[in-house]
């Protein structure tokens, strides 16, 4: 394999770092789409907006061979050890909206799982934007009958939804030589406006601060996202207690929750 | 090796931080500059926009504009129509707003979309979600929003008060007006007075407490609440603010608690007297024999100070009303002979001339034909002259469950009801949408239930003429003198417009938007938009053309609760548009 502009360019970067950067080179990265997806060119564009690009194999998305419940996909992405991480874009080619989840892991892990909604088979990707503002992306083929995101949600057909909207349940424990994790969710329809007569309504955005009230995180989720949605995080073990979970959907209705 | 938050050091995050109920920072628009309290104040002499409700915040519904005047009127024609689309339509009564070459403008259901004015052509759509639990009296309508600097501010069916950032409809701060399981809920357009938005709220049919309350229109921060009734307390800046009226001087009993009186229209400001004038609605329970007394400050126009709160005058149109005549109608300023007035057409079927600078009443006249509940306003008191025509009280019945029937005129749907009258610099003249309607009206029992009607009536609407029920009437709100009148075999339920080309706009039922002589009230232009017309007309000047926009949509409060008059009507369809016009 030729070494390209781009690999060149990132062996600089690594050469003048760590011997742990160096040693980091080893994993493939590439500039041509591992997925050989036909979609690549325009999410590249309207994802990514063409910005500078490199296929990572340290970028994991785990999704499911076959999504058995096109409603409630679970996805994880974790970002191996590439540097500090700005962003993560979370977005399926082939979903009617295809952006699903940006994610600023700030000071914590750069990891994330939730479940979201699927149209029909797609490719599923992450990109993770390095302080150099390359981005690195990586992502699995996801099988599906479809029809997740035109369906209506559950709540929408429900006469108190409302009662619970906003809602916050959440559980945060410490593991054995991993970061702790945290596990929320949040009550909301998270609907697409793509079903038949109900408009799109859907958290837009989620915010972790510590008990001092500085930012850890933020999210900024989109209609794909499953509804009552559950986040899973990464924190340094054993450092945070009085976390509060911040955000707000489109509508404007609030959330403010003290997590336990 | 984690570093501390690169996002943060980017500023990113720091954009976004949020506090109290701002729910994200304004995006940058700063191109386009925003609406001023100097723009708004001005607006009814500015013919490059239309930024408050009322086209001018003295509610006149008057226009400048002559470009479009009875000589060339015949050429009017659309120039675009915008959908509404979706699947749903029912009644469309707002009156648009522009600014910036931008159409703001409200649809059923809690829907808001930006237009370019020139083209027709969406910038974006707002779609509010609505719990199922709303409890809106007379279907799923909003009446319009109001500008302040970058945002587009409205209320909503599930009571809360909502900017939008104009540039995107983003939400930029949300305000909750009261519980939607108890009954309120919002469809009145705000005000903007000086830097504050004002907004009633609705649900007298449900024994809420009217309340009028006064935000920093820039952060949405609560500054002031006045409640409508006696006996409760209003606030500014969190601390209480005195009681409105005296306890039990005019409520008996406990019964204040639950008294309705809600604010649910628009009101208006004067600038010249800084003075915000809003009309109340009915007393609650409908049935009066439960709460003798005045009842106030119920079906009343109540004067408030926008930087208190606190309540200069009052005039009450119907004391311990008994018939759904809320004092709900616009009170709209106008200067005659150095004096500053005010004029007040009401659903009791009576025309009021006030002194806007102390309540007092100067003139009072029947607008409608029919008033049987009263044969006058007596001028030195300012209360009517009423004709014993009350529905009787269920306790002398045999039963003690229902009360004898009377059938009186107006209607609880009112001589005229939430629609604004126009008011012409030129002709001096008031035009008012009036309508023909009687009704069996009779009492019962009834205990207040959260959130369950509480009205102790019963009631059935029919007409009183023949061949029409509404009627476009001017009248010269010193003389009491009615100059002319257009029939319409529906009732009228939308807004009026005068311009200084020598026009009135109004639109009907029947779908038609029509232009006539405001000196004779001779019929020159009409238009049919496709379904029936209850919202109100608005006119602008852009690239050296003038513009009207009206939208077209059937619903609102008459085929729900018409009764007979419903029948009538029921061959209407239903429509979800904005028309705009030009000359061709």
């Amino acid at each position: 394999m030729s070494i390209n502009i781009k690999q060149r360019f990132y062996f600089k970067i690594f050469s003048s770092l760590s011997l742990i950067a160096a040693v980091n080179f080893v994993y493939a990265q590439t500039s041509v789409d591992p997925l050989d997806a036909p979609t690549w060119e325009t999410v590249h564009k309207t994802m990514l907006f063409n910005e500078e690009v490199v296929f990572d194999e340290r970028v994991k998305v785990v999704v499911p061979d076959v999504a058995e419940d096109p409603m409630n996909v679970p996805v994880s992405v974790r970002v191996g050890d590439i540097g500090e991480i700005e962003e993560i874009r979370v977005f399926a080619d082939l979903n009617p909206i295809q952006k699903i989840l940006n994610f600023y892991p700030g000071k914590i892990e750069p990891f994330i799982a939730f479940r979201f909604k699927v149209q029909q088979s797609t490719p599923v990707r992450a990109a993770a934007r390095t302080k150099d503002g390359v981005w690195h992306v990586g992502g699995h083929w996801l099988d599906a009958t479809g029809g997740g995101c035109t369906a209506p949600s559950v709540s929408s057909g429900l006469a108190n939804w409302e009662d619970t909207l906003g809602d916050v349940k959440s559980r945060l424990w410490s593991r054995k030589d991993q970061p702790d994790r945290l596990r929320f969710r949040i009550m909301h329809p998270m609907d697409t406006g793509l079903a038949s007569g109900i408009p799109a309504f859907y958290i837009e955005l989620l915010e972790l601060k510590d008990s001092n009230g500085d930012l850890l995180a933020h999210i900024e989720s989109y209609q794909p996202v499953s509804e009552n949605p559950f986040f899973s995080l990464d924190l340094e073990s054993n450092r945070y207690q009085g976390l509060t979970l911040t955000g707000h959907d489109n509508n404007g209705n609030q959330i403010n929750k003290v997590l336990q | 090796m984690k570093s501390l938050s690169i996002a943060c050091e980017s500023g990113f995050l720091k954009s976004i931080a949020i506090a109290g109920i701002l729910v994200a920072a304004p995006m940058s628009n700063s191109l386009a500059a925003g609406v001023t309290a100097d723009d708004i104040k001005n607006d009814a002499t500015t013919t490059g926009d239309v930024v408050s409700y009322g086209m001018g915040t003295q509610g006149q519904r008057w226009s400048p504009l002559a470009k479009i005047n009875d000589k060339n009127i015949k050429t009017l024609a659309p120039a675009y129509t915008f959908s509404f689309g979706g699947e749903k339509m029912r009644g469309q009564e707002a009156q648009p707003l522009v600014h910036n070459g931008v159409i703001y403008v409200t649809a059923s259901y809690n829907r808001v979309f930006a237009i370019n004015a020139e083209t027709g052509m969406q910038i974006w759509k707002y779609e509010h979600r609505l719990p199922e639990g709303i409890l809106p009296c007379c279907d799923v309508i909003n009446r319009g929003g109001a500008l302040f600097d970058n945002l587009f501010i409205f209320g909503t069916l599930d009571a809360e008060l909502i900017a939008l950032d104009t540039a995107n409809g983003k939400v930029v701060w949300k305000q909750n007006l009261g519980d939607f399981k108890a009954g309120h809920s919002s469809t009145a357009a705000p005000i903007i007075a000086e830097d504050k938005v004002i907004i009633g709220v609705a649900g007298g049919e449900f024994g809420i407490i009217g309340m009028l309350r006064g935000f920093d229109a820039k952060t949405g921060k609560l500054i002031w609440e006045r409640p409508t009734i006696e006996g409760h307390i209003g606030t500014l800046n969190g601390k209480p603010n005195g009681m409105t009226g005296k306890l039990n001087a005019t409520w008996p009993g406990d019964l204040w608690k639950v008294g309705g009186g809600a604010p649910w229209n628009t009101g208006t400001y004067d600038p010249e007297t800084k003075t915000i004038m809003w009309g109340t609605g009915n007393p609650a329970p409908w049935n009066s024999h439960m709460r003798p007394g005045d009842n106030l400050y119920a079906i009343s126009t109540i004067a408030v100070d926008p930087d208190t709160g606190k309540i200069k005058w009052h005039f009450q149109y119907t004391p311990n009303e008994a018939w759904d005549y809320d004092g709900t109608n616009h009170t709209v300023a106008f200067n005659n002979g150095g004096k500053k007035l005010a004029a007040h057409a009401d659903r009791n079927g009576f025309f009021y001339t006030l002194d806007r600078t102390n309540g007092k009443l100067v003139n009072a006249f029947p607008f409608v034909e029919k008033h049987s509940w009263a044969s006058a306003i007596d001028l030195k008191t300012g209360r009517p002259i009423e004709t014993g025509m009350r529905p009787g009280n269920p306790a002398d019945s045999a039963d003690g469950k229902k009360g004898s029937v009377i059938t009186v005129t107006p209607s609880f749907l009112g001589g005229t009801n939430w629609m604004g009258m126009a008011y012409s610099q030129n002709t001096g003249l008031f035009y008012v949408p009036a309508n023909e309607m009687g009704m069996d009206l009779w009492n019962e029992p009834v205990t207040y239930k959260k959130g369950a009607a509480y009205m102790g009536a019963g009631f059935s609407i029919k007409p009183v003429f023949d061949d029409y029920i509404g009627a476009l009437r001017a009248f010269d709100p010193m003389t009491g003198k009615k100059v002319f009148e257009v029939k319409n075999k529906a009732p009228l339920w939308g807004g009026v417009m005068a311009t200084a080309g020598n026009l009135v706009f109004y639109g009907t039922p029947e779908g038609y938007f029509k232009a006539v002589d405001a000196k004779t009230g001779k019929e020159l232009w009409q238009y049919n938009t496709g379904s029936g017309i209850v919202g109100s007309p608005i006119t602008w000047e852009q690239g050296g053309e003038q513009f009207i926009a009206v939208p077209s949509g059937w619903g609102a409060a008459v085929p729900l609760w018409g009764g007979e008059v419903a029948k009538q009507i029921e061959g209407i369809n239903q429509g979800a548009s904005l028309v705009v016009f030009k000359l061709y």
